[in-house]
């Protein structure tokens, strides 16, 4: 096993090193320089050579990604050239906890309620139950995030004063549990939501499969009451898709959770994406390509170790 | 002598959309201690449906045990409580199926799926059920049956299967084996393996098997009774002795000849005219009368019991006369 995910990371390398290349050429590629955003109206041309000059900007393209990459690979990004003189890793660093402590959550609210449903679901097929869920989970499904968590903010916040509106943490407030979760609440219901309908429906399908098949009928025929044949038998051979899916779904945890961040002032890598994308702050969303194309390569390898814990017939 | 299991007037309907689907119709059968009964009859005739009834398997909804008895032990499975019936499957009667391949949990180890029904019926502790499940796999052929129960499924073949499914079904002791075309799958060198053993054990443990297979040939090897089936009704049932020196009901003279020569799977080769029809549209009359060469006018019009003739029992008019002889 452990000479498998030696082998698996080993072959990540080449795919990381790709994808740097791929980000640097693309943000090469986007109109307008960083150094627009830096000049102001006062300044003369001969400032923005200057500028140029010392960030590096005039030199050929393959010496600039190969400078990028080395100090990349030292954990030096660089530093933002909107915050001046604050590097890209530790406003990185600032904001990561922030983010994976959204996902967990929400991902394990969205599992503890889904995989449950989704099971019983399979198990009484075309009930009024599974019905109920089925269009439960295609509302899930068909809300948008942002307007959901506007909707939540609307009456939950605003209205009722149940919530705050935004933030991790009441400012100036000493440090409290309490209140960390008092601000998770409705960020993490808004993520899970969507994480919860379509594990629904993958839960559901995946049970519905494994349930038919032989071994079930075998199981039942030992004579094991329904709950066990399920949960025993027919859970372990249904969750290998499952897990495999959520180390594919662990990179998109961070793109998708850039509105929801945005939307509650969650200091998280996916609004500081969105606010450098408008910034034009080069290091930082580079440095975000990356981050996030690692989580990619992560994920990936995570779902085949997964994959091949949870099913024995995989040889490694 | 009582019988260990007696069915009386089976009934096992299926509902879909307002039409009724009566795959089994009426069976009556009887199981006597260590004995083992063969049900032959073509594709579709119930024989799966009337041995997953015995253990109240039946997927419901859509089908139902809608009529009759399942005597085991004098004791009636249809109207037990399912509490009741999990108690006696896998425990007092137990199965076998068709597909080894697929029968077995692919994510649970061999070991596990033995120790699991013994713990679960014999209440045995983990330790000594291991100890079992190991005299279990040797007692079907396994000889490193210690490595084996930390090996997992997939690394077997078909026939290995079987051994291992046939180790869980027997190791409870179980007083009866149903075991659905248990070498349907399998190569002919194994599944005379495999029926050696199922007949090995049966003697062994004094349990009786409810053999259901499409193999004329493996009746003749295996069996002491036959009952022959079609379109959801027993139409006779003998000895294998007077069965194959005077087969009575033209359905069964009908498989007789078709018997394949020795190698060979080849029961699609029956030779009666026509097939099985579905059970929406059995015939009115002798189900069997569209059919069969005999066929006369009171065949379409009446349906033929099931009727004892000494030590044997047919369901056909053309042998209404014969109660006599015996
Ligand atoms: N779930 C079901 N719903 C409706 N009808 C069914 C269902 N299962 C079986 N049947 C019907 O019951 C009839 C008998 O099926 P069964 O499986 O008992 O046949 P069989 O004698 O075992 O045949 P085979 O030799 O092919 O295994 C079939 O004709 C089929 O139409
Ligand atoms: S009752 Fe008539 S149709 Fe039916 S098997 Fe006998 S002879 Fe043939
Ligand atoms: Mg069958």
């Amino acid at each position: 096993m452990a000479s498998y995910i030696f082998r698996r990371t080993l072959m990540a390398i080449p795919l990381l090193l790709g994808i740097t290349i791929l980000s640097f050429a693309i943000i090469k590629a986007a109109p307008g320089g960083p150094v627009s955003m830096l000049m102001d109206p006062t300044m003369k041309p001969s400032d923005r050579e200057k500028f140029e000059e010392k960030y590096g900007l005039n030199d050929p393209v393959h010496v600039q990604y190969f400078k990028w990459l080395g100090n990349m690979v030292k954990g030096d990004f660089g530093n933002s050239l909107i915050k001046r003189g604050v590097p890209v890793s530790e406003l990185i660093m600032n904001r990561l906890p922030n983010t994976l402590l959204l996902m967990v959550v929400s991902t394990l609210l969205a599992a503890l309620i889904a995989i449950p449903f989704g099971i019983y679901s399979a198990m009484r097929p075309y009930s009024k139950l599974d019905y109920t869920v089925t269009v439960g989970s295609f509302l899930g499904i068909a809300t948008p995030g942002f307007w959901f968590g506007l909707m939540l903010i609307m009456f939950f916040s605003v209205k009722f004063a149940w919530f705050p509106t935004g933030g991790v943490a009441t400012l100036n407030a000493p440090f409290s549990i309490w209140d960390r979760i008092h601000h998770l609440i409705l960020p993490a219901i808004v993520l899970a939501t969507a994480d919860m309908a379509a594990l629904t429906r993958y839960t559901r399908s995946s049970m519905l499969d494994v349930l038919k098949q032989d071994y079930i009928r075998t199981a039942l025929s030992k004579g094991f009451k329904e709950k066990k044949v399920v949960l025993k038998h027919g859970l372990r051979n249904g969750m290998i898709p499952i897990v495999t899916l959520f180390g594919l779904m662990l990179p998109s945890f961070i793109g998708g959770a850039a509105i929801t961040e945005k939307i509650f002032a969650w200091p998280g890598i996916g609004s500081l994406f969105i606010d450098s994308a408008f910034q034009r702050d080069y290091p930082v969303i580079m440095a975000l390509t990356v981050v996030s194309a690692i989580f990619v390569v992560i994920g990936n390898l995570l779902a085949d170790i997964l994959y091949a814990i949870f099913d024995p017939r995989i040889e490694y | 002598m009582t019988a260990l299991l007696e069915l009386k007037n089976l009934k096992t309907h299926f509902k879909r959309k307002k039409v009724t689907i009566p795959a089994v119709d009426g069976v009556d059968l009887k199981i006597h201690k260590g004995e083992t009964v063969a049900l032959v009859g073509e594709s579709g005739s119930g024989k799966s449906i009337t041995s997953l009834s015995i253990m109240r398997l039946i997927p419901s909804p859509p089908g139902e045990i809608v009529d009759g008895e399942i005597l085991f032990n004098g004791q009636d499975l249809a109207r037990l409580s399912d509490n009741d019936m999990c108690k006696i499957r896998g425990n007092d009667i137990s199965m076998i199926f068709q597909e080894p391949m697929t029968s077995l949990n692919p994510v649970l180890t061999i070991g596990e799926q033995i120790i699991e029904v013994l713990m679960y019926h014999q209440k045995l502790s983990k330790r000594a059920a291991s100890l079992k499940a190991i005299e279990m796999l040797e007692t079907v052929g396994f000889s490193r049956a210690k490595e084996l129960i930390d090996d997992y499924p997939h690394r077997l073949s078909g026939g290995m299967r079987q051994r291992v499914m046939i180790a869980i079904a027997m190791s409870c002791n179980p007083k009866l084996l149903i075991a659905d075309e248990p070498t349907t799958a399998l190569d002919v060198t194994i599944q005379a393996q495999i029926l050696d053993l199922m007949k090995e054990l049966s003697k062994k443990y004094d349990t009786s098997i409810l053999l259901i297979t499409h193999d004329l040939g493996v009746v003749s090897e295996v069996a002491d009774r036959v009952v022959v089936m079609y379109c959801g009704q027993v139409v006779e049932e003998a000895s294998v002795d007077d069965l194959f020196e005077e087969p009575l009901h033209p359905y069964t003279i009908g498989l007789m000849g078709s018997i394949p020569s020795l190698e060979g799977d080849l029961d699609r080769l029956y030779s009666i005219e026509g097939t099985v029809p579905p059970p929406e549209h059995f015939p009115a009359g002798c189900r069997f009368s569209p059919r069969c060469p005999h066929a006369f006018d009171r065949c379409r019009n009446e349906a033929p019991v099931l009727r004892e003739i000494g030590s044997r029992s047919v369901r056909c008019f053309l042998h209404d006369d014969k109660e006599a002889t015996k």
